[in-house]
């Protein structure tokens, strides 16, 4: 990997990087979509690809049980089996084993569960785990990782931290060896949960190892479950804060507009999430005015479409709203055409501030995005706090600035409730 | 445009005098030809077809009824003749061509001689009721722009059993028509025979055009047989919804051309009557590791340059092309490797079988993407070897011979089809709707797929 930085926020830790993979180069920040079962679900690579986009994650636990490693062995991997040709990145399967398989055990050794076909006792290790990364074939791979919800708390959460280096450790061998070092990209996931001094210790001794990994991601902090918001943005922070400058950070998970610009405000490079694209297929259309749930009957007859500057086929063809509307829950169709919208955005708004970094106007950049999307409702309290702590106000010159304790996530609720 | 869609079969409540029983997507609806007409007023279609009164009831429907559908249907066009000729009113002829052309539906199900009776219906002189409103038109035939046949009431009354006969599974929406038992040659002479009672009475210029023809062995004949013009592509959509890759063309390879020895293209499977597949059913384990594109018959762009005289699938699954414009979302995008992707012409490679078996399985959206495709673009392909065989000196002999080999090698039961319908139905229950509320069934009664006995 080729990782250079071009530009730094002189406000915020934001910055603009160039990062050249064996399948291409990708300018970060940028959101990554997820391709769980090697397709972004409904749309062809060539769709994606003409949205602007070149880095999409596949999951290792999904695709190591459908087609299967022999699968993707034979036909040279997974770049090659979905017809994408270029970046891809996966994760190590630790996180599906904990939240899909029901029993799952965590060794030494590594993780213990039951295949979900047979029942059998079936063991990913950390270098299992690298290794169907390796058939995968992807450009980005990522250690196996202990991870625990960030609501545990006690013993549990230190173990795993200290587990989670020695798999890294484990990790870093087992690629180092294999010879596909200089075109898989292994990174490691920063744990700690939400203890402050546990992230200490787990990013001394990671960064540690700086000279052996391409890159850090933090992870322990988005599970599906509520997340603290509070917590969550200075762990980040605290992550962001020590990690070596010229090494790219990906928060795992992170799919929130807000959340996103947060999490860039604080020196992260990439994220992914199946938000966008599952909240698509649901009938719920990202804008910079907030989500909107198209199959509320105040869009049934907008002859609009969903924003009038988007340059997404779906957009830029004029389909309206009050189309979307019908046609969401009833085709397939639907749900393609708010997906590639969804995409969109998700580029839109990172696209957005790379230019704003590179034009060191990012602070406004962020004001501007906050008041658009909050403005009418009121500022989520835990943005403004993270936000001041790199040094932009977001209540700078707003008279009456309301600001709402909690996620303040915003969604759009049926009149009917 | 249609009210109802062509393919449904499924027993409706019995239309009445002023509205016929539709199923729509919020149910069963009644709808009225006045109705109907506003419907198409607002939509401006090209073609509109005129409603007409077609029993859905249980099937055989007496001759009083018949005459009734006959009686309603003629009544109705009329109706909507006056209607359309008030709204253009004071239009001049340029005005009228805006209107929605129409196509009236041939009514008399079954009966030769009520089908005769009602193309007879449509020729003759108008009363001197209507005359005055529907001037300057002379018949009824003149205001209509085509004749349109639907071919699922027709194999309903045809057919010996019921519908309801087949349906396994109350919700499975895929069995809305008898598909199994009857001979299907024989019931598609008996259509031949109908049809052109219907067309025989009437002039030959306007065009015919056939719903949910479920075969290119059926499509061949009432090319033939009948004169058809057009036809819905029903079938290989439906193929595409079940995984179905259609795999044949038409028409079929000189018997001296010699396979390519070096393909590992697997053609269709050949059956035990020796009739081969019009396709592959990718739902089959046999395409789990076939790495190799949908269709044999078609080679693939970046393949062709090898053959440049074998015809080429151009479908999107098989000749995949690189986007011409790549959305950039920031200035510094032009440092990213999509910049100026888009004036690259080299042609990408297929989507394997593999491929589109592992999205059946894993009940991924995109393999409907890619064989709708896929299969669109064979049909059209056999379409064009229609016109290309017609259009030999002595076309209509040539397409006849041409009919019977293509008859003769390929499998008109749909075997294909079953085996993919069961399969399909298996995915759906695994990891289709509902699937959480099975699974939790299952984990509740044993614990098998789930847990882990571990002594540790």
């Amino acid at each position: 990997m080729q990782f250079e930085v071009l530009a730094k926020c002189p406000t915020t830790r934001a910055r603009v990087s160039r990062m050249k993979l064996h399948h291409g180069t990708a300018m970060l920040p940028t959101f990554m979509p997820v391709a769980t079962q090697a397709a972004i679900k409904g749309l062809t690579p060539q769709q994606v690809e003409s949205l602007g986009v070149n880095l999409i994650l596949n999951n290792t636990y999904h695709l190591n049980l459908r087609p299967g490693i022999d699968v993707l062995k034979e036909i040279g991997g997974a770049h090659r089996f979905q017809g994408w040709p270029h970046n891809l990145l996966t994760d190590s399967g630790g996180f599906q084993l904990v939240s899909l398989s029901k029993f799952t055990k965590i060794t030494e050794e590594g993780a213990l569960f039951a295949s979900p076909f047979t029942g059998e006792p079936t063991m990913l290790t950390p270098e299992e785990s690298i290794s169907i990364q390796h058939s995968i074939g992807a450009d980005i791979i990522m250690q196996l990782d202990d991870v625990v919800s960030s609501l545990t708390v006690g013993p549990r959460v230190g173990e795993a931290m200290w587990r989670t280096i020695r798999w890294l450790d484990r990790c870093i061998d087992h690629h180092l060896k294999s010879g596909k070092a200089d075109v898989q990209n292994l990174f490691a996931i920063v744990q700690g949960g939400l203890d402050p001094d546990l992230r200490d210790q787990c990013l001394e001794e990671m960064i540690k190892r700086k000279d052996k990994v391409a890159g850090y991601a933090i992870g322990g902090l988005s599970g599906g479950e509520e997340k603290d918001t509070d917590v969550f943005w200075r762990m980040i922070k605290q992550c962001a804060d020590k990690l070596p400058e010229d090494r790219p950070r990906y928060s795992m998970g992170i799919g929130f507009a807000e959340d996103l610009l947060v999490c860039v405000a604080l020196g992260v490079d990439m994220a992914d999430c199946v938000f966008p694209t599952r909240t698509a297929r649901f009938g719920v259309a990202l804008t910079f005015k907030g989500p909107l749930n198209i199959r509320l009957s105040k869009y049934a007859a907008d002859l609009s479409p969903i924003d009038e500057t988007c340059p997404c086929p779906t957009c830029a063809g004029g389909m309206s709203k009050a189309m979307l509307h019908h046609t969401v829950t009833l085709e397939t169709a639907g749900a393609h055409a708010l997906t590639q919208h969804n995409i969109v955005f998700q580029a839109r708004l990172m696209g957005g501030a790379r230019d704003a970094i590179m034009n060191g106007t990012f602070p406004e950049y962020l004001k501007r995005f906050f008041a658009n999307y909050f403005g009418d409702r009121g500022y989520p309290e835990w943005c403004v706090n993270a936000l001041r702590s790199v040094g932009v106000d977001l209540l700078e010159n707003i008279e009456h600035a309301e600001v709402i304790p909690g996620d303040g996530a915003k969604w759009e609720y049926s009149d009917k409730a | 445009m249609t009210a109802r869609d062509p393919f449904d079969g499924r027993e409706m409540p019995a239309n009445g005098k002023g509205h016929v029983c539709i199923y729509c997507v919020r149910g069963v609806r009644k709808l009225s030809p006045a109705a109907w007409n506003e419907y198409t007023d607002s939509c401006k279609p090209h073609f509109s077809v005129v409603l007409s009164d077609t029993p859905f009831t249980f099937p055989p429907h007496s001759q009083k009824r018949l005459t009734k559908s006959l009686e309603r249907s003629t009544a109705w066009l009329v109706d909507t003749l006056k209607t359309v000729r008030n709204k253009s009113a004071a239009f001049s002829d340029e005005g009228l061509s805006t209107h929605a052309r129409l196509l009236v539906h041939m009514a008399g199900v079954a009966n030769a001689q009520a089908r005769r009776a009602f193309s007879e219906s449509l020729g003759e002189p108008l009363e001197a009721t209507d005359r005055d409103r529907l001037q300057p038109l002379k018949t009824l035939d003149e205001g209509v722009a085509g004749y349109v046949f639907d071919l699922v009431p027709l194999r309903m009354a045809l057919s010996t059993h019921h519908p309801a006969d087949d349906l396994t599974d109350p919700s499975d929406l895929l069995v809305t028509n008898p598909e199994k038992g009857e001979a299907p040659a024989q019931i598609s002479d008996d259509f031949a025979g109908l049809l052109r009672a219907s067309l025989q009475p009437l002039p030959v210029e306007k065009p015919r055009i056939v719903n949910s023809a479920r075969s290119p062995h059926e499509i061949l004949g009432l090319v033939l047989d009948v004169g058809v013009e057009l036809f819905d592509a029903h079938w290989a959509q439906r193929a595409a919804d079940i995984g179905v890759a259609l795999d044949f063309k038409f028409p079929l390879d000189d018997v001296s051309t010699p396979n390519d020895p070096s393909s590992t293209c697997a053609a269709p499977r050949v059956r035990a009557t020796g009739k081969q597949d019009l396709g592959h059913n990718l739902y089959s384990a046999a395409y789990a590791h076939d790495h190799s594109r949908l269709a044999a018959a078609f080679l693939d762009a970046s393949s062709a340059s090898a053959s440049p005289s074998s015809p080429i699938c151009k479908c999107a699954a098989c000749s995949p092309r690189i986007p011409a414009t790549h959305s950039a979302h920031s200035a510094v995008d032009a440092l990213s490797s999509l910049h100026g992707r888009g004036e690259t012409t080299t042609a990408l490679p297929p989507y394997t079988r593999s491929y589109v078996h592992h999205l059946l399985h894993t009940h991924e959206m995109s393999a409907h993407a890619l064989l709708v495709m896929h299969n669109l673009t064979v049909l059209d392909a056999f379409f064009a070897g229609v016109r290309a065989v017609l259009a030999r000196p002595t076309g209509s002999e040539e397409l006849r011979k041409e009919a019977e080999r293509f008859i003769e090698k390929y499998d008109e039961e749909m075997l294909v089809m079953e085996e993919a319908k069961a399969q399909w139905r298996e995915v759906d229950r695994a990891r289709g709707k509902g699937r959480l509320a099975r699974e939790k069934e299952k984990q509740h009664e044993s614990t098998v797929g789930t847990a882990v006995d571990i002594d540790l």
